[in-house]
């Protein structure tokens, strides 16, 4: 029975959007909009990578996007281990966890699905399930076990850089990256930029929450199906779709009111008064800096020396 | 700039200054004259849309820097018109804290908020660090300096702007009702500073507020607002002695003010402006004797101030419910009951889970334990649509209610996703003659004034055939008129239609005053459900909650000792008291 052909075809069926459909219901229970809310939120604390130069936190993910672009294979996998180190020291919130891990996970699950599933290495293949013709013929020949270790291998090379964007993310107060930029003699309209955009970005989503609670409550139809009720599903998709019209009044009408008044707010304390601003921070450089522009040194320069002596390097066909 | 910056004794001055907006076919400033000098407290009310805020924003120099349109007349410090200066430089003498303090916060942290100012005028590290000190010493944030501001409470966000602000070294600061989304503890911390700053540094200070009962005690002037004019300007006792210009205008005045005016024989040498000043002035005289007697009649006659509800079951019931937000409790067990046709406040801190509560009878959040209901019904998690036909809940920002084109198509707009109720509590045509949009059936929303759009807000929920009505703050930023209107308004609905309404509210004198059951909430827990008129004779247990009681309540409490209930308005406790009044027959 199972070797039928129609038997195969559901299975091949369930494989293939297995995935795709687990993924958004993960993001919408696990992190939701309240979630994505403090996504990108600073949690103070008092620890030592919070304490770190600022600088180096700039460096640090530009340096590990370097190492993800010239590392390949397992030497990329150990890189994104060492990028999650770091986090067990930091010891984040619980939400915060639960939040980065859907959103870590998440996109590490779609890649190392999808490339099984569409990275084709030269024969012999080895399939881990091989596709019936009826689903073949969509361009997927089955699930291949190279594919799949292909996948873990370019999500590990997103997942170094997101890893260590989020790191520095929740553990820099946005006034230090501000103090670094300037530092590094750029404008102070790219440290505001990032400031506004990371404290606003919070707000904005708190604010969309509350107007889709409020079109619900003036009596809109936001009601889920159930998954299997299919016949709805497309009444549903509509019905989204015309929310974004109707709630795009008040979000736009409240949005400009607070630009405004931020616009305000920036000028009277004087952004833009002076080329170059003044800092609060005093930053004596520690032995833990030290240690880390010798570790991100090191780690690039190794990454350099391998690339260049082709160690690790993988034929992909 | 530098001898602006010198002259740290100047005065801030109006000078016949109109205003009108770009493309406005009315002046919104119409020659107000003011005058600010260093240490001064000036008081500004008036009706909504009076011109206030937009004299806020001429005193800081920011009209017509970045707010457009024709100015005339001009602002000046030390004798420099701040038209001249660049809005960095006009900050540096008058500082500006506007309503809402979540966006002023730009930064993430509070002493990055604080030293933000200082850091744009490329000040020595030195200095940066001694500004960034005094501010946050000033403001009593100096325990919070590495806090996140999201994480502040209102009050806490409010004293982070002023610091801010304060950190640019204004030698006046103005702000625009800083106390609207505040709860009593919060309003009194945010005031605390004021005090502090126009009393130990000699910030003059402009607050525009509609909460005059709380500002009053300690304002040096008094300026009333009518139509963008200045109508009076003197000192508080000066300026509430006259009550024409007050009822002319629809402003409201102190309720200690109201009292003497009321009772002026014994108020014969000055206005009372606190509870403190009026229980002195009180004090031995007939009328403390007078309050005892009605209160010892009161508690023989009255055994319950509380309408009974009608019988049958609940129409809101939460059963030992609980909520959590990140492990920690917003809502911890509560049991409550709301019968047919009552009126009940939610009262509280913020943060006391008033508003989850409320919210958790429509669907929204989901309860950790326990069971909420509607006539005896589950209500289900997360079904906000079915819920929501049978609770309207009216959010405290009701501009994000609307989404319309038309007043008209706003009022039919839940009927686009659901059938017309055969029996609502209004139908279409009775709620545009009900609550006055009679001829702006098609006005856009937008065209209506803030308590209109709040109007037909709350018209919009009530064409539906919602059993009962919760209201989230619904009285917030608005002036004694507006709320004075929208109270009645919401009598005649209930007069009409019966309904049951719930309100979650700090507006302890106003909208909490005029409901018939108060239920206190402190830290997720019930700490005391009653009749409105004795859970406000427990002045202490209030406060331990974060509520301060209305004057009215505190003052009968100072006078008379412990009662068993007070009560909550001006006329009726004259009346109490002059039916009392030894001498007289009781009644």
């Amino acid at each position: 029975m199972i070797h039928s052909l129609f038997a195969q075809t559901v299975i091949a069926y369930l494989l293939i959007f297995a995935v795709p459909l687990v993924l958004p219901f993960a993001f919408i229970k696990l992190v939701g909009l309240g979630g994505l809310r403090t996504l990108v939120t600073y949690e103070a604390r008092d620890t030592p990578l919070h304490n770190l130069d600022p600088r180096l936190k700039v460096l640090y993910p530009i340096g590990m996007g370097v190492l993800s672009i010239l590392l390949t294979w397992k030497l990329m996998l150990i890189a994104f281990a060492l990028t999650i180190l770091p986090w067990f020291w930091l010891r984040p919130s619980r939400q915060k966890v639960r939040v980065l891990a859907v959103m870590v996970v998440g996109p590490g699950l779609a890649g190392f699905w999808g490339q099984g599933m569409y990275y084709l290495p030269p024969p012999p293949i080895h399939y881990l399930y091989k596709f019936p013709w009826t689903l073949a013929w969509l361009g997927s020949p089955g699930i291949t076990t190279y594919g799949m270790v292909f996948g873990i291998e370019q999500t590990a090379r997103v997942l170094v850089t997101v890893s260590t964007s989020m790191l520095i993310l929740v553990s820099t107060d946005v006034s230090d990256f501000t103090w670094a930029f300037e530092r590094f003699r750029a404008p102070p309209q790219v440290g505001f930029a990032l400031t506004a955009a990371l404290r606003f970005l919070p707000e904005m989503i708190a604010r969309t929450n509350l107007v889709l609670r409020a079109v619900e409550l003036r009596g809109y139809d936001m009601s889920r199906p159930k998954w299997y009720q299919f016949n709805r599903w497309p009444n549903y998709a509509k019905r989204l779709s015309r929310c974004v019209v109707l709630v795009t009044v008040p979000l736009l009408i409240g949005t400009l009111r607070g630009t405004t008044t931020m616009a305000m707010v920036a000028d009277a304390r004087g952004f833009g008064a002076r080329k170059r601003r003044g800092s609060l921070r005093v930053h004596k450089t520690t032995a833990v800096d030290i240690w880390g522009y010798a570790i991100l040194i090191a780690l690039v320069v190794t990454a350099l020396i391998l690339n260049h002596l082709n160690v690790g390097a993988r034929y992909y066909g | 700039m530098t001898e602006a910056l010198a002259q740290g004794t100047g005065r801030l001055h109006a000078e016949d200054v109109s205003f009108a907006y770009l493309g406005a076919a009315t002046a919104a400033l119409r020659h107000v004259d003011l005058d600010v000098a260093p240490g001064e407290v000036v008081l500004i009310t008036g009706a909504s849309g009076c011109g206030k805020s937009t004299l806020a924003l001429a005193l800081c120099g920011l009209i017509p820097s970045r707010v457009h349109g024709e100015l005339r007349g001009r602002v000046t410090f030390g004798g420099r018109p701040l038209s001249g200066l660049k809005p960095y430089e006009a900050a540096q003498l008058v500082g500006m804290v506007f309503q809402n303090p979540n966006l002023q916060l730009i930064n993430q942290t509070v002493v990055s908020e604080v030293a933000f100012g200082p850091e744009n005028l490329a000040l020595p590290q030195p200095e940066i660090a001694a500004r960034v000190e005094w501010c946050l010493s000033v403001t009593g944030m100096a325990g919070m300096r590495r806090a996140s501001v999201v994480t502040l409470s209102g009050g806490q966000k409010q004293r982070t702007a002023i610091a801010a602000t304060l950190a640019m070294r204004p030698r006046v600061l103005v702000l625009d009702e800083p106390l609207s989304d505040l709860d009593p503890v919060g309003a009194q911390e945010v005031l605390g500073t004021l005090r502090r700053l126009a009393a130990e540094e000699g910030t003059g200070v402009v607050i525009i507020e509609h909460r005059v009962d709380e500002v009053a005690p300690w304002a040096d002037r008094v300026v009333l607002m009518d139509g963008g004019r200045v109508v009076l300007d003197q000192p508080p006792r000066a300026a509430w002695a006259d009550r024409g210009p007050w009822l002319a205008t629809g402003v409201g005045m102190p309720d200690t003010v109201r009292l003497a005016h009321a009772l002026p024989e014994l108020f014969p040498t000055q206005l009372p402006l606190s509870v403190e000043e009026a229980t002195a002035a009180l004090r031995d005289t007939w009328f403390a004797t007078a309050l005892a007697a009605a209160a010892a009649e009161r508690a023989r006659r009255e055994p319950a101030a509380v309408p009974a509800p009608a019988p049958g079951p609940p129409v809101l019931s939460w059963d030992g419910v609980s909520v959590t937000f990140d492990g920690k409790p917003a809502v911890d067990d509560v049991t409550l009951a709301v019968g047919e046709g009552e009126w009940v406040a939610l009262i509280g801190a913020n943060g006391s889970g008033k508003s989850t509560l409320t919210g958790l009878t429509v669907g929204l959040g989901t309860p950790s334990r326990g069971t909420v209901a509607f006539r005896g019904q589950p209500v289900r998690p997360g079904k906000v649509f079915d819920h929501a036909a049978q609770v309207a809940l009216l959010l405290q920002a009701a501009d994000d209610m609307l989404f319309e084109t038309t007043v008209l198509k706003e009022l039919e707009f839940g009927f686009r996703f659901r059938a017309r109720p055969p029996q609502p509590v209004l139908d279409v045509p009775e709620a545009i003659e009900f609550f006055g949009f009679a001829g702006r059936e098609q006005d856009s929303p937008w065209e209506l004034s803030q308590g209109g759009r709040q109007r037909l807000a709350l018209a919009a929920l009530l064409v539906g055939a919602p059993g009962v009505l919760v209201l989230d703050e619904p009285t917030t930023g608005q002036d004694a008129d507006h709320m004075r209107a929208f109270l009645r308004l919401l009598d005649r609905v209930r007069a009409r239609t019966g309904i049951t309404i719930v309100t979650v509210t700090h507006d302890i004198r106003g909208l909490a005053s005029r409901s018939a059951r108060v239920v206190l909430l402190g830290e997720g827990r019930v700490r005391r459900d009653g009749p409105t008129r004795e859970v406000f004779a427990r002045p202490e247990e209030l406060a331990r909650w974060g509520v301060l009681a209305p004057p009215l309540a505190r003052l009968q409490q100072d006078l008379t000792g412990p009662t068993t209930d007070v009560l909550l308005d001006v006329e009726e406790l004259a009346a109490a008291a002059l039916a009392h009044r030894p001498g007289v027959l009781a009644p």
